[in-house]
């Protein structure tokens, strides 16, 4: 055996893997040989060394402690989950009455309809194309669209059919359907799934504000119209939705709308408004389609059971609002402020709300909250959706502060507000207490 | 102790997580002397074996082969150390008042960090045969099990690991000598 075979070997021999007559041959050559004999006694500190480390580290105990903060995880892990769980059902023993359902659902839509009063002022400038781009608007009797508000991402999309002065409203993200009279200022809701009916009382500032936004660019347009210097600037020619386009840009200081036409027929196809701090666009619309009169019908349809109660959306204030607030952070969202307030966050709210299952009676008592309970909570919510969204169409400023603040919190501020003509600000704070406060000393 | 990984994974599995402390036992000395060679800190190495050991426990049901527990096991491990590195380094950065090689000489590190840290240098195949002959105390053929080779690559992969292992313990003598020099 040559040196090279041996040092080849010499693991195996060492572990004592090679079979008797390799074994012999290896042990003849290292008597004979030095340097192998060398790289030998070398293995063996090594080994030695390895073996000995191996040796402390074999002592060390960490079994006890993996086990103990295994047995702490698990107990953190099905606290946390049964948290939740009692979170989420509260949550849906709330939305469990189904007018509380239906007024969620409809407090949003209401609401995203207010603003037309707002509009006022001179406009100044013109052209004369603009006129044929509005006529199908001013003119036309029945139209079909989508209203997204917010993101045409993430945002709502509802589905909207106008028919003089009713409409018809689906949801992407929810069954409720909305049939709203504005000249009676009455709203027919119904929940499909639940087979269930509920009118709505919408005089007041809701009645006020109730026109379809169909209704709010006609305003806007008729008065751009009967004034000779209108504000119209042109935003030359886009492709949109596969047509060829024209635009036109209307600015005013609380408004910003914007109209996009066939460039041929002069149809408007796409129409973004910006109102203060909320982004509503309409877009696939349709003119002049025919329509079956039992789709706005004001009846309750065949099969529905109507509840006895009209529900009166003619009030709402400030304490409505801290209900929303505290369902959102308290239940939605175990604890924490979310992270923005915008008209869609509180549809995709609403929707992820109405969407809730109803539990067991079993479940429900154990909770101990009454049917009134639940309703009263639920229709405070619904009221709180109308007092936030109507706080920027009459004219209030506000800003959203909650971002990461815990609910609770009673040091720090999470909304606050100044009614028009009012010379302080109202502070709600994570625990949901409110204070005055004047411009100069509001928090940072 | 005597049964095999697979066997200790289906018992936890099936409700007897109190099995675990098996699998604890026969890795926690090859993934202490992995990780102290790597972060060079006793007290790290066993900090980042629990934290690994915790996270196995509670994606055990994740695991889709029993048999090769060890490999997942240090891989989960892997990317602990990686996450502590990192938070080592961010804490370093903030308070760089000691050096690092005060740190690595620091005695409470463990018997024998030149070695642990030599082993660290190791590319993985050949680290990991050295890790379970001498902290798994496997011998050869269970390693061959285990890591699923033939046992004639084991010995091969042993050889030439402690041609590495020496190569980079003398390397690491010559750097102290050099600094002691400095």
């Amino acid at each position: 055996m040559n040196c090279a075979k041996c040092k080849e070997l010499l693991v195996a021999y060492v572990e004592g893997l090679l079979d008797e007559s390799q074994t012999q041959a290896v042990a003849e050559h290292l008597k004979n040989c030095p340097s192998c004999q060398a790289e030998m006694s070398e293995l063996g500190r090594l080994r030695d060394r390895l073996v000995g480390n191996g040796k402390v580290l074999a002592r060390s105990n960490l079994e006890d402690e993996v086990m103990n903060r295994i047995i702490r995880e698990q107990k953190s892990r099905l606290k946390k989950s049964s948290e939740v769980n009692r979170q989420y059902s509260v949550w849906r023993l709330i939305m469990r009455s189904r007018i509380t359902k239906l007024a969620a659902a409809a407090a949003i839509v209401v609401v995203a309809l207010v603003g037309i009063h707002q509009l006022g002022g001179p406009l100044a400038g013109g052209t004369v194309t603009f006129a044929d781009v509005i006529e199908p608007i001013l003119n036309a009797r029945t139209v079909v669209l989508d209203f997204i508000v917010g993101s045409e991402e993430t945002g709502t999309v509802m589905q909207d059919l106008i028919a003089g002065s009713k409409i018809r409203r689906t949801f992407s993200n929810m069954e409720t359907i909305l049939i709203i009279d504005i000249d009676n200022a009455k709203m027919l809701t119904l929940d499909p799934v639940g087979k269930s009916a509920v009118y709505m009382d919408i005089q007041g500032p809701l009645q006020e504000g109730t026109k379809s936004y169909l209704g709010l660019v006609r305003d806007i347009v008729s008065e751009i119209v009967d004034n000779p210097n209108i504000p119209v600037q042109g935003l030359g020619e886009r492709e949109i939705d596969g047509q060829r386009a024209v635009g036109f840009l209307l600015s005013e200081p609380k408004i910003k709308l914007t109209i996009w036409a066939d460039a041929e027929t002069a149809t408007p196809i796409r129409i973004e408004m910006l109102m203060g701090q909320t982004r509503t666009i309409i877009k696939n619309i349709e003119f002049d389609v025919p329509v079956d009169e039992s789709l706005v019908s004001m009846n309750v349809p065949a099969g529905y059971t109507l509840d006895e109660q009209e529900q009166d959306w003619s009030e709402f204030n400030e304490e409505d609002f801290l209900v929303v607030l505290q369902v959102w952070a308290k239940y939605v969202l175990g604890g924490k402020f979310p992270d923005s307030i915008s008209l869609e966050d509180l549809m995709n709210l609403a929707s992820q709300l109405t969407n809730m299952a109803p539990r067991t009676e079993d479940e429900v008592h154990q909770l101990g909250m009454s049917d009134e309970e639940q309703a009263r909570l639920g229709m405070a919510m619904g009221r709180g959706f109308v007092f936030f969204q109507q706080l920027e169409p009459s004219g209030a400023d506000w800003h959203y502060v909650g971002k990461g603040v815990e609910f609770g919190d009673a040091n720090t501020a999470v909304f606050l507000y100044r009614q028009k003509g009012s010379d302080t600000y109202r502070v709600i704070y994570g625990d949901l207490h409110v204070e005055d406060s004047a411009p100069e000393d509001l928090p940072k | 102790m005597s049964e095999t990984d697979k066997y200790y994974v289906e018992r936890c599995l099936d409700g007897h997580p109190d099995d675990f402390r098996h699998l604890v036992k026969r890795y926690q000395a090859v993934l202490l002397a992995h990780l102290a060679g790597k972060l060079g800190n006793r007290s790290s190495a066993e900090e980042v074996a629990q934290e690994a050991f915790v996270r196995a426990y509670f994606k055990m049901d994740r695991l889709k082969k029993p048999q090769l527990f060890f490999s997942w096991l240090f891989g989960i491990a892997e990317r602990v150390a990686k996450e502590q590195l990192r938070r080592e380094k961010i804490r370093q950065q903030r308070e760089s008042i000691r050096s690092f090689t005060e740190e690595a000489q620091r005695p409470e590190l463990s018997q024998d960090y030149a070695l642990e840290k030599a082993i660290a240098t190791l590319p993985e195949a050949y680290r990991k045969v050295i890790l379970l002959r001498y902290y798994g105390a496997d011998s050869c053929s269970r390693i061959a099990e285990r890591l699923n080779m033939p046992l004639g690559t084991v010995t091969k992969t042993l050889s030439r690991a402690y041609a590495m292992l020496r190569e980079s313990l003398q390397q690491q003598q010559q750097t102290n000598i050099y600094e002691v020099q400095k």
